[in-house]
């Protein structure tokens, strides 16, 4: 039978670096809303599981206007935020999943079986977020584009953005709290007066808009151009076809809610 | 390790990685919360955790050391029901069972937080918990009851719910 | 009747508050074995080897279950209605649904019959499936099922549930249009809160004591029985908790097993289905196609109904001949309709076998009956209310199959919707009761279908 798992409890954010090494066997349990049961349903055998809920890796704290969120943070704590972010928060799941899921979990979230998850990665992608974390390498910061791909093999230990001036967020209804959200936009106007747009559902992971955002001053033409940048798939949730023609309504009514929010 | 399960300071020998649920059913013989999907999807394994409500299939055991977990057997007994154990009797709320347990801890966190009878309030509380049997508006009517500070008739049931406006559809 | 009209308590309502009901999976007893089994992982295959040595080898693994150790391998549960048996307990040599039984595990932990389930060798060889029942008749549609694809044993060997009544043809003649619709329910799942679980007890005298979650205990006790060729007396069924069920809970789907691999094993088992097993392989409602031709006259009577039926049963005919039974003695809805051609078909396809789901049979044609009523009073331009009243069965009309209505409540409840919904019906269908059809309520074409209600 398979031995029982090497369960690692570091007390520290520098134990749980250390402990999580280059990532490799090692499991990482944030809230354990995806893992359990992929561990339960026998889909998931960790050799080493490392449960972050002591790392002190919680919490929101701000630095002038920089906004700094733990890995460990729960999705529950970001609902009120203000647009995206806490909108897009709000919109997960239930109470008890918000309340126990976490930012980290939800940022390296791997593809479902029959849809993406991870909806705060468009929220985030559209605050600018950096993502700071551990793994082969050393800790290192980057932005949230860069860090999806990879994400993986990285341990996330802290999540950061500028405050923008204004930010919105559109989102297909979700016929139960226990759905995923089949495509939702996420809107920022940054302080610098430049738009951006980012969107969860188009693809296995949240993406940035950039033909969107280049037209944002028309959403019309912003709404059409957005299908430029993204791939979009047939899941469980919704056909291709159908985010087609919803993609560019949510852009157009991201950027009205922007528009008003400004 | 330990756990505080309804008062009492239990000494538990699962794996840390077991699901709660699992803890509290197979080595501790509390049966009251259930195991409905094992995925968080379903509500029936919810029990409090320092008084706020979790999914205990999802919750591995090593997280909640040193917690306080009340299961619905703590908060009352038929000898001395609760007032949200009446309500769900009084209201019919419950018809096979199975999704009650889950429904009335979950219930009683939202009630402790200050949880008022808006129905629509009750309904994202516990849009989590679901049931196939009852259609929800009794559990509904039940909490909705509690919040208002109602006292119940067990020797009988509520009348029929007057469903013309329900949806509000008027 | 003291107890009709109060407002009972339920007997079990503080157990359930107080967490105090005992659903099966709440039954504990020491040294209980997880079972797990072997599933189909093709749509339709010919089972070429199983060798399941490599899981009876394993430590901790007390008992693997073929089909070979199972005393009545098919055993038809409604045989006592005409049904033949066409299911096998676990599947043979061949499989025929995605998720099909053929093997069970009863070993010490839930991962080692996981594991024991995965040691066991399969090898098989693939068959065309056939999913769309529309398809199930053409000549180079794959064989589903060894009857064919279709079921041939209702009465009289006759191929298909057959309604005629009154005279069809001078109906669709007589008629000034002729309405018609398709009308195509997906299957549902039940989804009941508790899935599919049972633990089994072999006891020292012999006896097995069975916690079944059956919606129908002494219908599962006889299956039981049947499939292991033992008397009743030999097993003591402990139910009547369940948590929720809805026609679901009827197919005793672990029942069966769960004494074979007690019996194999002499020891204690349970199986409790996981929540992916009871969406991938628990049986469901049947999916139905229904295709309706009414001829109307253009004040609104319903001449006569064309309709064929075709029910999906999935890969085996479980209770879906009463089911389609069921369907065809309602396939006018609370309607009087003299002129009837029905033919009905239960139709295999390489799904999972479907079963009872609250209104067995009945709810998809009353569904498709008030959607075509809806139809005809759109195309004929009359208020839908007044439509239905005009056809409502009245006492002493006569059903699809020759049943005398003696208090049908048709008219008083479309008088009490239009009621609640503001709708203002003029006065002779305000005053409308549901009294034998006289006058203005009684044209030529519905004297012949008259019944009399005395000698109901």
């Amino acid at each position: 039978m398979t031995a029982a798992p090497e369960v690692l409890l570091p007390a520290s954010a520098d134990e749980a670096v250390s402990l999580f090494g280059d990532g490799t066997s090692v499991t990482v349990v944030g809230g354990g809303t995806i893992v359990m049961p992929e561990i339960t349903y026998g889909r998931l055998t960790p050799t080493k599981a490392l449960l972050l809920h002591r790392a002190g890796l919680d919490g929101v704290s701000r630095s002038g206007s920089t906004v700094t969120v733990g890995a460990t943070t729960t999705v529950a704590a970001l609902v009120g935020e203000a647009a995206p972010l806490g909108p897009c928060a709000a919109n997960v799941a239930d109470l008890e999943i918000r309340a126990q899921g976490t930012v980290g979990g939800n940022l390296c979230a791997g593809e479902g079986p029959e849809a993406p998850r991870g909806d705060l990665q468009g929220a985030l992608l559209a605050l600018g977020a950096t993502v700071r974390s551990a793994g082969a390498g050393g800790i290192t910061t980057e932005p949230l584009e860069e860090f999806l791909p990879k994400r993986s093999s990285r341990l996330v230990l802290d999540v950061s953005f500028e405050e923008p001036a204004a930010g919105a967020f559109a989102a297909l209804d979700r016929p139960h709290a226990h759905t995923y959200t089949a495509l939702a936009v996420s809107a920022v106007r940054t302080k610098e007066g430049a738009v951006r747009l980012a969107a969860t559902g188009v693809g296995w992971w949240g993406t940035r808009l950039p033909s969107a955002e280049a037209l944002a001053g028309d959403h019309e033409a912003a709404g059409k151009a957005a299908l430029n940048d993204v791939n979009l798939h047939d899941d469980a949730l919704a056909s291709a076809w159908y985010r087609e023609r919803t993609l560019p309504v949510l852009v157009r009514r991201a950027l009205a809610q922007l528009e008003e929010a400004s | 390790m330990n756990l505080t399960v309804n008062g009492v300071e239990r000494e538990v020998e699962s794996a840390p990685l077991t699901p709660l649920l699992f803890v509290l059913r197979d080595e501790l013989e509390i049966e009251s919360p259930k195991a409905g999907c094992q995925q968080g999807g379903c509500g029936a394994c919810t029990v409090l955790v320092d008084g706020e409500p979790r999914r205990s299939c999802l919750t591995p055991v090593v997280t909640v050391e040193g917690s306080q977990i009340t299961t619905v057997e703590g908060l009352g007994s038929a000898e001395s029901l609760a007032p949200l154990q009446e309500a769900f009797t009084h209201h019919y709320a419950a018809q096979c069972g199975f999704c009650t347990t889950g429904m009335i801890v979950a219930a009683h966190a939202y009630i402790e937080h200050g949880g008022g009878e808006d129905r629509e309030q009750i309904q994202h509380a516990l849009g989590g918990h679901v049931c196939r049997c009852t259609g929800y508006v009794k559990i509904v009517d039940a909490i909705a009851a509690v919040a208002r500070g109602d006292s119940f008739d067990l020797t009988l049931t509520a009348p029929s719910h007057d469903m013309t406006n329900v949806g509000g559809a008027k | 009747m003291k107890a009709v009209g109060a407002r009972l308590p339920r007997y079990d309502g503080i157990a359930h508050v107080t967490g105090r009901t005992v659903f099966v999976d709440d039954v504990r007893i020491p040294g209980t074995l997880w079972v797990k089994a072997l599933r189909s992982p093709s749509h339709h295959a010919k089972i070429t080897k199983l060798d399941t040595e490599p899981a009876e080898r394993m430590k901790g693994v007390h008992a693997v279950v073929t089909h070979k150790d199972v005393p009545l391998n098919v055993y038809g549960h409604l045989s006592a209605l005409g049904i033949p048996g066409d299911e096998p307990l676990l599947a043979e040599d061949v499989v025929r649904y995605k998720g099909q039984p053929i093997a069970i595990v009863a070993a010490e932990s839930e991962e080692l019959a996981r594991a024991a389930v995965e040691a066991i060798v399969l090898s098989l060889d693939e068959q065309p499936a056939l999913f769309d029942i529309r398809k199930a008749f053409d000549p180079d549609a794959p064989q589903v099922h060894h009857w064919g694809n279709w079921y041939p044993h209702f009465e009289a060997e006759m191929d298909r549930r057959q309604i005629r009544k009154g005279d069809i043809d001078a109906a669709f003649d007589q008629a000034d249009t002729i309405v018609q619709g398709v009308y195509r329910p997906a299957a549902i799942e039940h989804v009941p809160l508790e899935t599919q679980v049972c633990q089994v007890v072999p006891e020292p005298n012999g006896r097995l004591t069975i916690y079944s979650c059956t919606q129908a205990l002494y219908f599962s006790m006889g299956v039981v029985a049947a499939h292991l060729q033992q008397p009743l007396n030999k097993f003591k069924f402990v139910g009547g908790t369940v948590g929720g069920g809805f026609g679901g809970k009827v197919d005793t789907a672990t029942e069966t097993m769960c004494c074979l691999l007690a019996l194999k094993s002499g020891k204690p088992v349970k199986w409790r289905w996981t929540r992916e097993e009871e969406f991938l392989c628990s049986s469901t409602r049947a999916p139905w196609h229904m295709e309706i031709a009414d001829a109307v006259s253009k004040d609104g009577w319903i001449l006569g109904r064309k309709m064929l039926t075709l029910h999906d049963s999935g890969a085996y005919c479980r209770f879906s001949p009463y089911g389609l039974t069921k369907h065809s003695f309602h396939h006018t809805g609370a309607y009087t309709i003299p002129n009837l051609s029905f033919d009905g078909y239960v139709v295999f396809t390489n799904r999972v076998p479907t079963t009872a789901m609250r209104g067995f049979g009945v709810t998809s044609v009353s569904f498709a009956t008030e959607t075509h009523l809806s139809r005809i009073a759109e195309v004929l331009g009359i208020d839908p209310f007044e439509l239905r009243l005009k056809n409502a069965n009245r006492i002493g009309d006569t059903s699809p199959n020759g049943v005398v209505y003696t208090d049908p409540s048709t008219v008083p409840t479309i008088q009490a919707i239009a009621d609640s919904l503001g709708h203002e019906l003029p006065g002779e269908y305000r005053a409308m009761t549901p009294a034998q059809r006289e006058g203005q309520w009684l044209p030529d074409h519905l004297v012949s279908q008259l019944g009399n209600p005395e000698e109901h």
